[in-house]
């Protein structure tokens, strides 16, 4: 049982990586991302290549990731989704357009991944990083589950500090509430926006990294996969509250693994839509979400 | 002629079942419902054909009729369970309906599990589904019209205008759902018949998208948006193939521009670029020449014509 939850844990960290940039670019400059899941792969495809042409440490492997995810998640959010809502002055028709666009280019880096790998798992064995698994009272713990176990604790639990106290976090939440008097009050939203992207992107280049560390490879699809359950960990706890979006995504990985643990066959996907779907029904702000979603 | 048609008959009746599903898509959209539930629709009118023809061995007009009917409660019932819902939250709902019917069929004895259902054999003519296409296109254009057009408008654009104008909102968001329930399983019993097999990854998120770019790419305002974006996105990845290995990511990128560049889609832009014209045009030949008096009437006919655009939008 502990070992179940250790690997839960850890794949809940991983989730939580992933959920936060969602979580915090949805709710507060009201951009839902759907490339994010592709930014999440190729990032850690991006390591790859590069690792594939000289032999990096962990934190430099790491850094390649984070860098490749920033830097895409800027050129989708200057390219793409600022002309969008310089164009609809709608917010609700800028949405659907930013959900559109998002869809269409998260389908080139999964081409182009798919394609330099021929349709196969990629992996990280360029690094210099050795795995070493450590054995306390029976139960099995490597040293790269014990980073992401921490990285995501201490991002998840900084990022709610920081957004609760710190003056961007303060403006961040305001445009979330309600933009226009943000910027009124002097918040830069353009500057925010671009700032916001990159933190989310650099986010999901780490997760990214680190998950293919750990699994030892990765599918070039599985980031539309993980995407959907960062959804779902994402409206479990409430969109954009950090510690939500954090619970949401370990109730969701200990589920799963219990699931998969416990039950045979392919069931345990079902698990992040049925709680996409009964969450919305009975309790559509999540968790920990204060926003009122908007009704008819 | 008669040798490309062959040669293309599958691509031909292919681009009727796609518009088939765009237009199950499409419908909720106007009425300002974002529902995606014709895509699980589309998978339990799918399966109910191909389950009650082989297993049961029902002919295939039947088998499709109790697919629709299946699909139209169900989509009936999600309608009455998530009636508090909107937006992009109404969409995420029920993308996870969706692939929620994805997970069951994969993992039931009786839909086939992860390889799906194979020798649907059925015989669906090019005339019948011509015709089907036809009355459906024809169903839909008369509610772009008249009375029940400027109804499912004001619904869209106002819900709480539409109520206060005496207009059931209700009823016509329960009507979405259904509706676009009825055409998914439509589509969806009809494409599995010409095809002659169903799996689970032909009915999974990757359709959700598919459905929403022949959408958003031909225009979401009009039955005409869902058949320009029913050719081209059933044709392109044929027209693609002389560049295979870049076609997806060609795709992509027409998505993406599309959402940028074309907000209302080929048919509306198109529509507005017209209709600026037209307005330029009357302007020009009415205000010049004419004495002071015509001019203040030459001003308000403009005027009308910007309320006439206003309305549409």
């Amino acid at each position: 049982m502990t070992q179940v939850m250790i690997n839960a844990i850890t794949l809940g960290s991983i989730y939580t990586l992933f959920a936060l940039g969602m979580s915090l670019t949805w709710g507060s400059i009201g951009i839902l991302n759907f490339a994010h899941g592709s930014i999440f792969m190729f990032s850690a495809y991006t390591a790859h290549l590069v690792l594939e042409s000289v032999s990096l440490p962990l934190i430099p492997t790491l850094f390649v990731g984070i860098a490749a995810g920033a830097v895409m998640s800027l050129l989708v959010q200057v390219l793409a989704f600022q002309p969008i809502l310089r164009r609809n002055k709608d917010p609700q028709r800028a949405e659907l357009q930013i959900l559109i666009a998002g869809i269409g280019i998260a389908g080139v880096p999964l081409a182009l991944a798919q394609k330099g790998t021929n349709n196969n798992p990629f992996g990280l064995g360029g690094t210099s990083f050795d795995i070493e698994t450590y054995v306390f009272a029976g139960f099995r713990i490597s040293n790269i589950q014990i980073i992401i176990i921490l990285v995501g604790l201490v991002l998840g639990l900084g990022m709610t500090m920081w957004l609760r106290r710190s003056g961007t976090g303060l403006a961040l939440r305001g445009i979330g509430v309600d933009a226009e008097v943000a910027s009124l009050m002097g918040v830069n939203r353009k500057v925010l926006s671009l700032g916001t992207m990159t933190f989310a992107g650099a986010l999901a280049g780490l997760a990214g990294t680190m998950l293919t560390l750990y699994l030892g490879a990765l599918a070039p699809e599985s980031g539309d996969t993980f995407m959907l359950k960062a959804f779902a960990a994402i409206i479990l706890g409430g969109v954009g509250s950090m510690m939500g979006a954090m619970i949401g995504s370990y109730i969701i990985a200990i589920t799963e693994t219990i699931m998969l643990t416990y039950t045979s066959g392919t069931w345990v996907e079902a698990v992040s839509f049925a709680v996409i779907f009964l969450v919305l029904l009975v309790r559509p702000q999540g968790i920990l979400g204060r926003k009122v979603v908007r009704r008819t | 002629m008669t040798e490309w048609y062959e040669g293309h008959i599958v691509l031909l009746l292919a681009i009727f079942t796609s518009l088939l599903m765009a237009y199950s898509v499409q419908f909720p959209i106007r009425v300002g419902v974002f529902t995606f539930s014709s895509i699980g629709a589309y998978a339990i009118g799918g399966y109910t054909t191909a389950v009650l023809t082989t297993t049961y061995n029902w002919s295939q007009y039947p088998a499709v009729a109790v697919g629709m009917l299946l699909a139209g409660l169900a989509s009936f019932a999600l309608g009455l369970l998530l009636q508090q819902l909107d937006g992009l939250y109404l969409g995420m709902a029920t993308i996870a309906f969706d692939l929620i019917i994805v997970v069951i069929v994969t993992n039931w004895q009786l839909t086939g599990g992860a390889t799906g259902m194979y020798g649907v054999l059925g015989e669906v003519p090019m005339t019948t589904l011509i015709g089907i296409t036809v009355v459906v296109t024809v169903i839909l254009a008369f509610t772009e019209r008249g009375r029940m057009g400027r109804r499912i408008t004001v619904v869209n654009v106002d819900p709480e205008l539409a109520a206060s104008m005496g207009v059931n909102v209700r009823n016509y968001r329960y009507a979405a759902f259904v509706v676009s329930g009825l055409l998914g399983a439509l589509a969806g019993g009809l494409n599995t018949l010409i095809r002659t097999t169903i799996a689970p990854v032909d009915v999974g998120f990757p359709l959700v998208v598919t459905a929403l770019t022949m959408i958003i790419v031909g225009g979401a305002r009009s039955w005409l948006g869902a058949a320009i974006g029913a050719v081209i996105f059933t044709w392109l990845p044929s027209v693609l193939q002389f560049i295979s290995t870049w076609q997806a990511v060609i795709y992509g990128i027409i998505v993406a521009l599309a959402a940028i560049w074309l907000p209302g889609g080929i048919v509306g832009t198109v529509t507005t670029a017209h209709r600026r014209r037209e307005s330029k045009r009357r302007a020009k030949v009415v205000l010049p020449a004419e004495p002071d008096g015509v001019e203040h009437i030459a001003a308000v006919d403009n005027i009308a014509d910007l309320t006439a655009e206003g309305e549409r939008v």
